[in-house]
């Protein structure tokens, strides 16, 4: 059991019309492991995180949570079955989604919005759930500002808020879309600093991003991928370091210079 | 002034009866009004098959003069469909189906202000769409349209002077009503003239300074 | 009886007999609009001025002819101008007044719509970046000629799509008129209605009839006017 990959993707196809985006994506990630897909924008390093929780519904191939099928269901005869929208729901609930444009929602406090999910989507109590945002709020630094409204909050304070909103559903897996994108560079520290937390303390994480020291710092393993396709994938010191794809290479050198 | 007190101040509980006629009328078609602009425009947004009639009676509903639409319902309902069955009903129906139309639209376009992102966060914590609907989305909506929805309430009084020509007893009724006994018009049209201006200026300043400080709460809108 | 009723109800020969009574009432639909244009835009653009007036009493003189018309139900305005206000007129100059249906008519709409068309134009009017102002007076322009060459064209522009739902809403308005015995197409339907005791297909005409015009009206102009803003901002 313990060997099941926290996920697991298949094959992954994504079209969007005649554009696709995903052509052919396979990879796992384990329990407690820290990995961050790199590429240039266009690359589908997007599109694949969003595949995996199924805001954006795979065109074919497979993503499991802990070895389950996230699309389909399949039966002892071998054959298949698309699940409901309610039962790719649940499938959301085992992954934490911070998004690079924050989605707050801003006609609830900070509080209200971190306590929203496992109240209404997990059936916690309300003091169950408030008992859990404060813990949550605690351990992005933001526990003084449960009380404010999102609009109050700087950028990076906001994008700690939405760490918290996820992590309050006590996810398997954290995804981070480009978290830090969105940000004034001097803000990009203190989120940066959040997702080290939670990377020192085992949490599973996949990260999309363009900070490449923290990458290289942070993660476990990186992945880059280009057209669509994983085209390096390795330990980070490799990846960053001494990667065997010439345009790897390329795209790092643009980086850097 | 013994004009103003024989013809308006001694008169006050004939107006007031009207005025709380007009009240009672009008608070009927807006909560009519919402409910049936709410469920036009989500049938416009996401029943498709019944889109193209829910856009056709939102334009009917919005390009038809509330008079006509008054004197539609009032004579040709109850021949065809056996309802309103009386003046009272159809004045309110008329009223209603008048501001449904431009609430459909005030609600669809709020609705599809609503970014993409926010219906995502919530997809993404496992909301149900209906979930996301009622919990993210339409506080949001609620809160960008108020100053919208407080305008169309006072359309909904403004018109609803018209069914006193349907012999719906409301204030401008009443005040006819007092003008074909005195032959003094003066005082008492000027009265009703100013109760109507005053509270629906009332209304609208109140309206609007709720809104006003409901989007400072909340730090959104300007 | 239900299909019967229907039938009844879109058997529109009947408004197509009378068509040429109705026709004339329309016409008067349209003479009432065209004048209460007239008399809302001169007193709607009076009014704005006052409100963006430097000078206070203008600003609270714009304020409450604003409120007060804006706020004032087109009947109820309708009823006053025609059986107070001549009587107003008759005790100030001693003299005996009486107002045509058809003049009470276009005053108390060209009175209620000016209060919305001076809110648009004030919106318009402050619409304008207050640099292109401070531009023209450092060009050594005059108020007057900033009024009329810098903010006038622009503001017109910008406000040109509201102004049209104020007119478009106006001519709604007219179909009240019938109610002070200016006949119009509602009030040649009620006399129509009277004599031949069908009400079913002239309601439904009328109806029919005025959503047609109005939704074209109403379509053509939204486009026209988003088309010529457009020529101006990109």
């Amino acid at each position: 059991m313990s060997d099941t990959p926290a996920v697991e993707v298949v094959d992954l196809h994504k079209r969007f019309g005649e554009l696709e985006v995903l052509r052919g994506v396979s990879t796992r990630v384990d329990r407690g492991e820290v990995v961050s897909i790199i590429g240039a924008s266009g690359s589908g390093k997007s599109t694949l995180l969003r595949c995996i929780n199924y805001l954006e519904q795979p065109t074919s191939g497979e993503v499991r949570i802990e070895g389950e099928p996230v699309g389909f269901e399949r039966r002892a005869d071998g054959s298949t079955r698309r699940r409901s929208a309610r039962e790719i729901a649940r499938f959301r609930r085992e992954l934490g989604m911070v998004f690079q444009q924050f989605n707050l929602w801003p006609h609830m406090t900070v509080l209200g919005n971190v306590i929203e999910a496992p109240i209404r989507v997990r059936g916690l109590s309300r003091r169950a759930a408030l008992e859990l945002g404060r813990a949550c709020l605690d351990r992005v630094q933001l526990a003084e500002k449960a009380n404010e409204y999102p609009a109050r909050l700087s950028g990076g304070q906001q994008q700690r808020v939405a760490i918290a909103r996820a992590l309050a559903m006590q996810p398997k897996v954290m995804l981070f879309d480009e978290a830090t994108s969105a940000l004034d560079p001097e803000l990009t520290g203190e989120v940066l600093e959040v997702m080290r937390g939670l990377a020192t303390d085992g949490t599973t994480m996949i990260v999309v991003t363009h900070e490449m020291a923290f990458a290289r710092e942070v993660s476990d393993r990186a992945i880059f991928l280009h057209n669509g396709l994983v085209e390096e994938e390795g330990a980070p010191a490799q990846v960053f370091g001494d990667p065997k794809s010439e345009r790897c290479r390329q795209f790092l050198a643009k980086l850097l210079h | 002034m013994g004009n103003w007190e024989r013809l308006v101040w001694n008169q006050r509980d004939v107006l007031i009866q009207g005025l709380l006629v007009t009240i009672e009328i009008c608070a009927i078609a807006f909560a009519a009004a919402i409910v049936m602009g709410l469920g036009l425009a989500l049938i416009r947004l996401y029943v498709r098959p019944l889109r193209w009639i829910a856009g056709f009676w939102i334009e009917y509903c919005r390009a038809t003069p509330i008079f006509v639409q008054l004197m539609w319902v009032n004579y040709v309902w109850p021949e065809l469909i056996g309802w309103p069955t009386s003046f009272y009903t159809a004045g309110w129906v008329a009223l209603a189906l008048q501001s449904s139309g431009y609430l459909a639209e005030t609600f669809r376009a709020g609705i599809e202000n609503v970014g993409r992102g926010q219906r995502e966060a919530a997809a993404a914590v496992g909301m149900s769409p209906v979930l996301a609907f009622r919990r993210v989305v339409m506080p949001q909506v609620l809160l960008a349209i108020a100053p919208a929805i407080v305008t169309q309430f006072t359309v909904i009084v403004k018109s609803s002077t018209l069914v006193s020509v349907i012999t719906v007893q409301d204030l401008m009724f009443q005040s006819q009503r007092l003008v074909n006994v005195w032959y003094e018009p003066i005082e008492i049209l000027t009265a009703t003239a100013g109760i109507y201006i005053l509270f629906i200026f009332t209304v609208s300043a109140i309206g609007k300074a709720l809104a006003d400080r409901l989007r400072l709460r909340y730090g959104i809108g300007n | 009886m239900f299909s019967e009723n229907l039938r009844e109800t879109f058997n529109l020969a009947l408004f197509w007999e009378y068509r040429h009574i109705l026709l004339a009432g329309l016409a008067f639909n349209f003479y009432v609009f065209a004048c209460s244009v007239g008399v809302s835009v001169v007193l709607g653009f009076l009014a704005a001025l006052g409100r963006v007036n430097p000078l206070r009493p203008l600003r609270w003189l714009g304020a409450i002819h604003v409120e007060t018309f804006r706020n004032a139900p087109d009947y109820v305005m309708l009823v006053w101008v025609h059986f107070v206000l001549p009587l107003l007129i008759s005790q100030a100059i001693g003299q005996r007044v009486t107002f045509a249906p058809f003049v009470s008519a276009v005053i108390a709409l060209g009175l209620v719509y000016s209060g919305y068309l001076a809110e648009t134009f004030r919106a318009g009017i402050q619409a304008v970046p207050k640099g292109h102002i401070e531009a023209a007076r450092a060009c050594g322009m005059g108020g007057p000629l900033i009024m009329r060459r810098i903010i006038l064209p622009q503001a017109v522009r910008m406000m040109l799509p509201e102004a049209m739902n104020n007119f478009v809403s106006l001519f709604k308005a007219t179909t009240i008129v019938s109610l002070i015995t200016v006949p119009d197409m509602m009030y040649n339907v009620s006399m129509v209605t009277q004599q031949e005791m069908r009400p079913l297909p002239l309601y439904t005409g009328a109806a029919i009839t005025y959503f047609l015009i109005i939704w074209a009206v109403a379509g053509l102009a939204r486009l026209a006017s988003e088309r010529w803003r457009r020529k101006i901002w990109a």
